[in-house]
């Protein structure tokens, strides 16, 4: 043992007071770094070109050629376009598990908001712009946060615990969407929903910037705004000390005066309507059509990606922008290098596996100092009595 | 009377594939390890059951009935070997159980889509995202399956239901009659008392996250060979969480589960035969295949005091802590 | 016995054990005799438990040899101590609520029968017979169908006494086994000691409880701060000898109370009722008054209803019926957060449960009885700099050890600071009621010694005192009043003078007739 050896730097580093969290993720990533670069020698592949091309997918680095009318920039806000719903549904996830609850439906709360948006707003032409955009929001917000507080009320009253109500709801959310759009909204040719009106998107599509057509989405403006709004919230709020305190000891909440009840309810509608936002975000801003009988896989990747940035808000803008990096340059990697696409998706798992242990590494960590502490301890002891004998 | 008959077959087809599933949940959950990983365990095991599958049938020359039971025994190795990173997670790396089964479950996804993908391309020339299986071979029992109703449970049987039936007997008697499964019970409820008593808790329950992995397998496979006929991503349709909601529904009682199961079997089969019956389109199926989902929210919420889930599910267990 | 009497059973040489940040056991020797009730003596965390847990295979000894009837062991497991006949009643019992006292005893070393000749499975019937006959052999009274959920502590303890007179263990080890009992039940469980002595059991006893020692031991191990201070005869030594000793310094062995002055009634109860989530009723018709400057203390066994009384007066439980009245409000019906307005101030029996936060800061921890009022908020937004100051302030006042100020998160303090940070939080008040439910467990002399001090102050600054407590040496110690609970129901109201302790342990076992 060394008091300041390699291994003792590593654990103060990972158990650091106040930057732990960030530590922990830093290590996860570095680790997710060298497990997918060695997956990728497995295949023959260079890791570095791999790496290079996710960013270059991304319009974060250039690609050997463009398409005419689209560049970096293109690539970039199309990034930003698929990070927004995520963002977004990463603090959702935030959201519910600050205040000690598991938000799992994530998928059908945005399933279900953007349907609903949709069918509503998305298809009545006649709307203009600054009144379906808004509109579009407000039917995300209030579907989003309906679902969400029936969960809460579920809880409350009924004393469901919420991973199970989420999952059941999830998959009624998805044959009941499947059902109607199915058999009223269906698009005969691509077999999903028929695509929305152009005015109800959140996305401004083929912009000109600077010679590149660019698809400027809204989304990104309102994720990160609700990003520091959450985080203003957790930190300096009243409102948000007490889901903070139900979330970390629900008796001592209780003891102490709190409405652990109303808490527990406002706390899964409001995680409820940021999935509604990601929900329409993602459907009218990105894919502007829903396929049928599909929950969106994004509603549990924003779980791990929420782990990842230490369920701090801010965090969370960093997380998943990384995790978005790799499932949105997929494509262009798997171009370049010659891999199905999917293996960002290993990568991306890989990734998750390891921040789903962040707290065995703080751990480890700790037990390590622990011991350190107890051993340089007896040294010293020796010492003294080695020097008394003296 | 056939539309009642067709009922029950596609049922039993569909039901008892579940129920193993919501077995090995049920003993995962009943030995402390919170479970929602079920459907990336089965997913896996199909995964392996369909590479060897595929394999054989280009290499062995065997009989495509014979391959279909082998790749069933390997699918329950595969699902077995895939729940060790469950286990490891939760028993070792102290991970939290249902952000595990998360992260299992879309780990599951894109590891089996994309060696689909890889390994069809090396076994095709192309890659695709599926392995194309067939349908298990049917019989049915002479005699007893002319009795109006009741014969029809013995008619167009797939031979795995037998073999599942079996096997859940066994699971049964192991998990309310064994040494083993008194102790796996307790480490649910008191792993403290299993611990002061000479068991080893963190080695029953790895065990129980496997038998939950190999028996999720199983039911992936025989989905695979009824009524998907392939294995491909839509093998990650949910059955996995509605074995979990069967297990819910039936308290974590074996017996119990086995009656939802059916139900739940029943219930989905119902709905398409009355589709049929009624000539509404296909469509109106997807309202049928709420009725599970449905029905558990309902219960719980009239029966959720009355449900009792093992005290220790989800907790990490420190054998430091007193 | 004089003849071999250098013959041990139990040798623990130079045993050192070290946990992260402490050193559990120092250089501990002690040896143990074949047939005699050897007691470890000591304050909360003392090591005595730690030092059992050793021989008992839970913990490996860092330094240090085990030796059991003359052979070197190296225990890995419960299990492997329970080879050489070493069984253990831990101070939480290690039972499975769902499962029969058969299942529990059996579990572990389940006996096997086989269906048709092939089918192993566990064979209950065999298991229960031999239950039975153990039962009577030792006169330990248990049912081995019953469930363990339906049966009460003293009854589980049994239960634990079973499984190791069932795994034929010659050496019984008995963590602090008094500690929930009454009066009469400790009788009983001394007298199957001397009935398990008889049948040639070595028992090693752990606790803090001089009396009991007194009645039973042979000998007595004393341990403080981890290190073996001595060994005595218990025959030889006096209590408040031993009582020094086990200190470390000379400690009064009865708390000092000035006389009491009441004066205006504070907290009312009338014909309370509870019913808890099952529809069971808890507390039964419950009345009593406290007056300011009185401590009312309840005594019961665990799981009579105290909890839930104390837990309906603060609004954790709903009242079924009855009212409280407190200064004259009425506050039956309302929410926790007013009645704590109203004037109660609460220091629960969990503290790290119910009183504090671990995640939070202390800053955060303090602030909590306040932190939605001004000045610390305005507009529910939090002003920092008033939760800061007040914090330095308790700090000071209360004397609350912690390494980084207010910033301290509260998991990274010791016990004791914890403890003293919530007495003060809630002291800081000076709320009319103040309820102390368990307030002592687990906290060494010293620190009980200070908390029962700032009760009594508490009570001579004119506070109505509510003490629920499970020792009944704190109840006599300390209350003015005493209310006897029993099955929910309170059998008896009297001034504590005029009750000995063996009365209010009968009250408490509900024998209400003299």
């Amino acid at each position: 043992m060394n008091e300041n050896g390699l291994k003792a730097k590593l654990a103060r580093f990972l158990t650091n007071e106040r930057w732990s969290g960030l530590n922990v993720s830093l290590l996860c990533i570095v680790l997710m770094f060298i497990v997918s670069s060695i997956l990728l020698l497995i295949l023959g592949k260079n890791p570095f070109t791999a790496f290079y091309s996710f960013l270059a997918g991304n319009g974060f680095a250039m690609k050997s050629s463009y398409g005419a009318g689209s560049g970096m920039l293109s690539d970039f806000f199309q990034f930003l376009n698929i990070m927004a719903p995520m963002l977004l549904a990463s603090l959702a996830f935030i959201f519910a598990y600050r205040c000690g609850l598991f938000n799992i439906g994530i998928s059908g709360q945005m399933l279900l908001s953007g349907f609903v948006a949709s069918v509503t707003i998305g298809y009545m032409k006649q709307l203009p712009r600054p009144v379906a955009v808004p509109l579009v929001i407000l039917v995300g917000i209030l579907v989003g946060g309906a679902l969400g507080a029936f969960v809460g009320y579920l809880k409350f009253r009924f004393n469901i615990h919420e991973v199970v109500s989420t999952i059941m709801i999830n998959y009624i959310i998805s044959y009941l969407t499947g059902f109607f759009i199915n058999s009223k909204f269906v698009d005969p040719i691509s077999r999903a929903s028929k695509i929305i009106s152009p005015q109800a998107r959140l996305t401004f599509t083929k912009v000109n910037i600077g010679g590149y057509l660019c698809n400027l989405p809204m989304g990104i403006v309102l994720a990160v705004v609700m990003a520091i709004i959450v985080h203003f919230i957790f930190e300096k709020t009243v409102f948000g000390f007490e889901l903070r305190a139900v979330g970390s000891n629900r008796s001592a909440a209780l003891y102490s005066g709190i409405n652990v009840k109303r808490q527990i309810v406002f706390s899964m509608m409001l995680s409820g309507v940021l999935a509604g936002l990601a929900g329409v975000t993602y459907y009218l801003g990105y894919t502007n059509t829903i396929l049928p009988k599909t929950l969106p896989g994004m509603g549990y990747d924003a779980i791990a990606t929420a782990l990842l940035g230490n369920s701090n808000p801010i965090g969370a803008i960093f997380s998943s922008m990384l995790i978005t990096l790799f499932q949105n340059g997929s494509n262009y990697m798997s171009s370049v290098l010659g891999v199905a696409k999917e293996i960002a998706s290993v990568i991306t798992g890989i990734l998750l596996l390891f921040s789903a242990c962040g707290d065995y590494f703080r751990y480890v960590a700790r037990g390590y100092l622990d011991r350190l502490a107890d051993w340089t301890a007896e040294q010293g002891k020796v010492l003294k009595k080695e020097g008394d004998k003296k | 009377m056939n539309y009642i008959n067709n009922m029950i077959i596609d049922g039993l087809a569909f039901g008892i594939p579940l129920f193993i599933m919501a077995v090995g949940a049920i003993y995962s959950e009943k030995s402390g390890i919170t479970n929602l990983a079920v459907e990336g365990f089965q997913g896996f095991g199909a995964f392996c059951g369909a590479v060897f599958a595929t394999l054989m049938s280009i290499n062995s020359g065997l009989n495509d009935q014979v391959i279909l039971y082998l790749a069933i025994v390997v699918a329950f190795f595969g699902g077995a070997l895939y729940s060790i990173l469950h286990a490891m997670l939760c028993i070792k790396f102290r991970a939290d159980q249902t952000i595990s089964g998360v992260v299992i479950n879309i780990l599951a996804v894109a590891l089996t889509t994309f060696l689909t993908s890889q390994i069809s391309g090396v076994l095709y020339g192309t890659a695709s995202n599926k392995f194309m299986l067939g349908v298990s071979n049917r019989f049915t029992v002479p005699v007893i399956s002319k009795i109006p109703v009741i014969g029809a449970i013995f008619t167009s049987v797939y031979p795995f239901e037998v073999l599942i039936l079996i096997l859940a007997v066994y699971m049964w008697y192991l998990m309310y009659k064994s040494k083993f499964g008194m102790r796996l019970r307790a480490c649910g409820e008191n792993p403290q008392a299993v611990d002061a008593a000479g068991g080893d808790v963190a080695k029953t329950r790895f065990i129980a996250v496997l038998i939950s992995g190999g028996l999720s397998g199983i039911g992936g496979m025989c989905f695979a060979y009824s009524i998907l006929s392939m294995f491909s991503p839509s093998i990650y349709l949910g059955y996995g969480y509605l074995a979990i909601a069967a297990m819910i529904f039936g308290n974590w009682d074996i017996t119990s589960t086995f009656f939802v199961c059916v139900f739940f079997g029943l219930a989905r089969a119902g709905g398409n035969q009355l589709c049929l019956k009624a000539g509404l389109s296909s469509l109106y199926t997807d309202l049928f295949m709420m009725i599970p989902y449905i029905l558990t929210l309902i219960l719980l919420m009239f029966f959720s005091k009355r449900n009792h889930p093992p005290k220790a599910a989800g907790e990490v267990y420190d054998k430091g802590k007193r | 016995m004089g003849a071999n009497k250098e013959e041990y059973i139990v040798e623990m040489r130079h045993i050192t054990k070290r946990f992260p940040g402490i050193i559990a056991n120092d250089d501990v020797t002690i040896q143990v005799r074949k047939g005699e009730i050897y007691a470890l003596l000591g304050e909360n965390g003392a090591g005595k438990s730690t030092l059992m847990s050793m021989l008992y295979g839970l913990y490996e000894p860092d330094h240090g040899e085990i030796i059991i009837r003359g052979k070197s062991v190296k225990f890995k497991s419960p299990s492997e101590a329970a080879e050489m006949n070493i069984g253990m009643v831990h101070q939480h019992f290690k039972l499975v609520d769902n499962y029969t006292v058969g299942e529990n005893i059996v579990l572990g070393i389940e006996p096997m029968k086989k269906k048709f000749g092939i089918f192993p499975y566990v064979d209950m019937k065999e298991a229960n017979e031999r239950i039975r006959t153990l039962s009577k052999q030792y006169g330990l009274e248990v049912n081995p169908d019953a469930l363990i959920s339906d049966i009460n502590v003293s009854i589980r303890q049994r239960v634990e006494i079973m499984k190791m007179l069932y795994r034929e263990a010659e050496i019984l080890i008995f963590d602090e086994p008094t500690s929930i009992l009454t009066p009469q039940e400790v009788e009983y469980l001394l007298k199957i000691m001397e009935e398990l002595r008889k049948g040639g059991k070595t028992i090693l006893l752990i606790t803090h409880k001089i009396e009991e020692i007194k009645k039973i031991a042979d000998r007595c191990a004393i341990l403080r701060r981890g290190a073996l201070v001595d060994v005595l005869d218990v025959r030889t030594t006096s209590t408040q000898d031993m009582a020094n000793m086990m200190v470390g310094r000379t400690v009064a062995l009865k708390t000092t109370k000035s006389p009491a002055h009441f004066g205006d009634l504070v907290l009312s109860v009338k014909d309370m009722c509870v019913r808890n989530e099952d529809k069971v009723e808890t507390v039964k018709h419950v009345s009593f008054d406290i007056r300011a400057g009185e401590i009312f203390a309840i005594a019961g066994v665990s799981g009579n209803g105290q909890v839930e009384l104390a837990d309906a007066i603060t609004g954790l439980e709903k009242i079924e019926s009855g009212t409280v009245t407190l200064n004259g409000q009425d506050i039956t019906n309302e929410t926790i957060r007013k009645r704590t307005e109203a004037g109660i101030s609460y220091i629960p029996e969990d503290r790290q449960k119910f009183g504090i936060f671990m995640d939070f800061s202390l800053r955060d921890n303090f602030a909590i009885r306040r932190y939605y009022k001004e000045p610390f908020s305005k507009n529910g937004i939090f002003d920092f700099k008033v939760s800061e100051e007040y914090s330095d302030r308790l700090i000071e006042e209360y004397d609350v050890r912690s390494g980084q100020g207010g910033k301290t998160i509260m998991r990274s303090m010791s016990g004791g600071n914890q403890q003293k940070a919530i007495v003060g939080r809630e002291i800081e008040e000076h709320t009319p009621l103040v309820i102390f439910v368990q307030p002592t467990r687990g906290l060494d002399m010293g620190a009980i010694e200070n908390i029962h001090k700032q009760i009594l102050a508490e009570r001579d600054r004119g506070a109505a005192i509510l003490l629920i407590s499970l020792e009944l040496d704190e109840v006599m110690g300390l209350a003015d009043t005493i209310g006897v609970i029993f099955n929910g129901k309170i059998l008896k109201i009297a001034d504590a003078s005029t009750l000995t302790s063996q009365d209010v342990g009968r009250y408490m076992m509900g024998v209400t007739e003299e």
